[in-house]
């Protein structure tokens, strides 16, 4: 047994089993050590401990009680397991000693702002962080994961801390798992497929209620890049920026931080997000900012940045941006997409330059040549926009999401792909299935084409399952004119064929095919609801 | 997505439609029926292949039964039983013939 002393904390190194042939002779040597020291914090350095039984764990219950601060370190999994059986985990601190991982060869599959991901076999990955005492980013990533799969959002938590050389990592099982980025390099053909899934996976993450002070708050953050940027920009431009980003208000719902394909992964048919230490809550904008630097804004002074980083060029970056902002807003209209995207460069260059800037841009001549690029464009971008929102839904709650679609007939093919899509779920009747296909035509091209004519607006679409009888719940709601489809006297439908007029047979056979179908104007919003029993 | 078969026999029409008769696919289907339908004794409409019909896809039926009412006879074939379920619901049984 070794014994020493720094700072007033005695650490000893317990070595070998502890067990009832030889407890009560440690216990003595320990009693020795700690004489006359009673009170003072003491450290057992457990890596030689090979094993220990019960009357080991109670010497150590008797250190406990006459050294309250009481640490084990260096604890072997096997030991550690007694530890964690017996309770004394939760009474004392009991830290694990770390596996030894090398990651040379092997594959990088993901980076994000901490660390590192790299494939260590076929089921693992392991992120190495950057910063060397990373214990506590490890943690808090473990924590902020396990909170965002209960809130719903697929994604791998961590099973191990370990070493790697000088820095620690995280390990997560992904089975034989590609990113999206890999998959957009070599197979570009897929790009649309890439596109729907990754933009599914934002409206789920942003769709995503979270309990309040589980997660930083964005806006602050973004407050905080704002003020910075103040000293570098001309004082008209820099007050503007840090008021347009403190009039975004506070938004509850779930943002990624870093929502790259590189962090999206298909493992099977089942697409997971990981690298989640940058997760916060805010409004979508802030998330839309750091994903226009992905894919545009990092490359857009050096073109090869993006190669380097996602595996695909700068071609492919632009397009699968500005094809998954149209998706994600539901939207054709470029003016529309493109008054959008200007909020998020400028939320992404203020974010670049300060980054840039701490890093010692400013006195790299390359990098200093992008900074004055990226300044160059803000400032351009701050005399023409005047504010950082735009116009959205509010955000479903249920983790699935709602359907949040512009109100066209050219999207009907889409809102019945998502209504059929939930429905998979239930064991649908043909018969069932087509009246509820009809029913959602009829309503969804009765909002297309009278809610907001002769202007465009938006429609939501939810669709809710429910057991015991399994019945199927589809909301329409939107901001049209008010106007109640059921009012509508219905037709006569026992009119010879020349007596019928054209017209009124859709929500007819809406109301004659489902089992309820109710409507109400509420909050300047037609609801209207439809309920089919299976 | 909706295809249209078209085979024309003197006073004889005939359209075999395969796939889906709804808001985005009735134009196409009325627009086929209003150029040909002129001095059309026979109009078959062969359902073997539509899976589904909407209110915009009966409006069509409608108005070319209206037509052939004037001029001959239409005939709906081999309509799947879910699509007879909606005419039956609509009352287009009564309307149309069906085979």
């Amino acid at each position: 047994m070794t014994f020493t002393e720094e700072n007033g904390r005695v650490k000893i190194a317990l070595e070998g089993r502890i067990d009832s042939n030889n407890a009560p002779a440690v216990e003595k040597e320990l009693m020795d050590a700690l004489e006359g020291r009673r009170g003072a914090p003491v450290t057992l350095d457990a890596e030689k401990l090979t094993y220990i039984s019960s009357a080991g764990l109670r010497v150590i219950l008797h250190v406990k009680k006459l050294h309250p601060d009481l640490v084990i370190t260096d604890v072997s999994p096997e030991v550690y397991e007694i530890f964690d059986m017996t309770g004394f985990t939760e009474m004392m601190t009991v830290e694990k000693a770390y596996r030894v991982v090398s990651v040379e060869g092997c594959e990088e599959i993901g980076r994000g702002a901490n660390g590192l991901i790299y494939r260590i076999d076929q089921d693992n990955v392991v992120k190495v962080y950057r910063n060397a005492d990373a214990l506590a980013d490890i943690q808090h990533e473990r924590e902020v994961a396990r909170l965002a799969l209960v809130l719903g959002i697929p994604t791998a938590i961590s099973y191990d801390v370990v070493r790697v050389g000088e820095s620690y990592g995280s390990v997560f099982e992904l089975l034989n798992a590609r990113s999206f980025s890999k998959i957009l390099a070599k197979e570009p053909e897929k790009m649309d497929w890439c596109v729907r899934e990754y933009v599914d996976m934002l409206h789920r993450i942003h769709g995503t209620l979270v309990p309040e002070g589980r997660l930083p708050d964005m806006r602050e953050t973004a407050i905080g890049w704002a003020r910075f940027d103040q000293d570098y920009l001309p004082k008209e431009a820099g007050d503007k920026l840090l008021a347009m980003v403190e009039a975004v208000p506070h938004d509850d719902h779930m943002i990624h931080g870093d929502y790259h394909t590189k962090n999206l992964q298909l493992q099977g048919d089942e697409v997971l997000i990981i690298d989640m230490d940058t997760l916060a809550v805010g409004h979508p904008i802030f998330e839309l900012g750091s994903m226009f630097n992905s894919f545009v804004g990092f490359s857009e002074y050096d073109r090869s940045v993006i190669e380097k980083f996602q595996g695909f060029d700068s071609t492919i970056g632009r397009a699968f941006w500005r094809k998954s902002l149209a998706a994600y807003l539901g939207t054709q209209d470029e003016a529309r997409l493109t008054d959008v995207e200007n909020k998020a460069r400028i939320v992404g260059y203020m974010r670049m330059i300060r980054r840039s800037i701490r890093r010692g841009g400013l006195d790299k001549p390359a990098e200093k040549a992008e900074i004055e690029l990226w300044k160059g464009e803000l400032l351009e971008l701050l005399g023409k926009v005047d504010t950082l929102l735009f116009e959205r839904e509010e955000t479903a709650e249920t983790p699935e999401g709602d359907l949040d679609i512009e109100a066209v007939p050219e999207n009907l093919n889409d809102v019945l792909a998502y209504v059929d899509r939930r429905l998979e779920a239930v064991d649908c009747p043909m018969k069932a299935q087509m009246q509820i296909d009809v029913a959602v035509e009829e309503i969804f091209i009765n909002i297309a084409q009278y809610a907001y004519h002769p202007e465009k607006g938006r429609a939501k679409v939810r669709v809710e399952v429910s057991e015991e009888p399994v019945t199927v719940t589809i909301t329409f709601i939107d901001r049209g004119i008010p106007y109640d489809p059921l009012a509508r006297e219905d037709p006569d439908v026992t009119l010879p064929a020349e007596d019928r007029p054209i017209g009124g047979l859709g929500i007819f056979m809406v109301k004659n095919t489902m089992d309820d179908v109710t409507y109400e104007y509420k909050d300047g919003s037609n609801i209207l609801r439809l309920k089919k029993n299976l | 997505m909706l295809n249209i078969h078209k085979t024309r026999e003197e006073g004889r029409l005939e359209f075999a439609l395969d796939g889906r008769l709804d808001t985005l696919t009735a134009p196409q289907l009325e627009t086929e029926v209003r150029e040909d339908i002129e001095n059309v004794k026979d109009l078959v409409f062969d359902l073997s292949y539509l899976t589904y019909i909407s209110s915009a896809g009966l409006r069509v039926l409608l108005s070319a039964q209206k037509i052939m009412n004037r001029q001959g006879t239409m005939v709906v074939r081999n309509a799947s039983e879910e699509i007879r379920d909606i005419f039956d619901v609509t009352g287009f049984s009564e309307i149309l013939t069906l085979e």
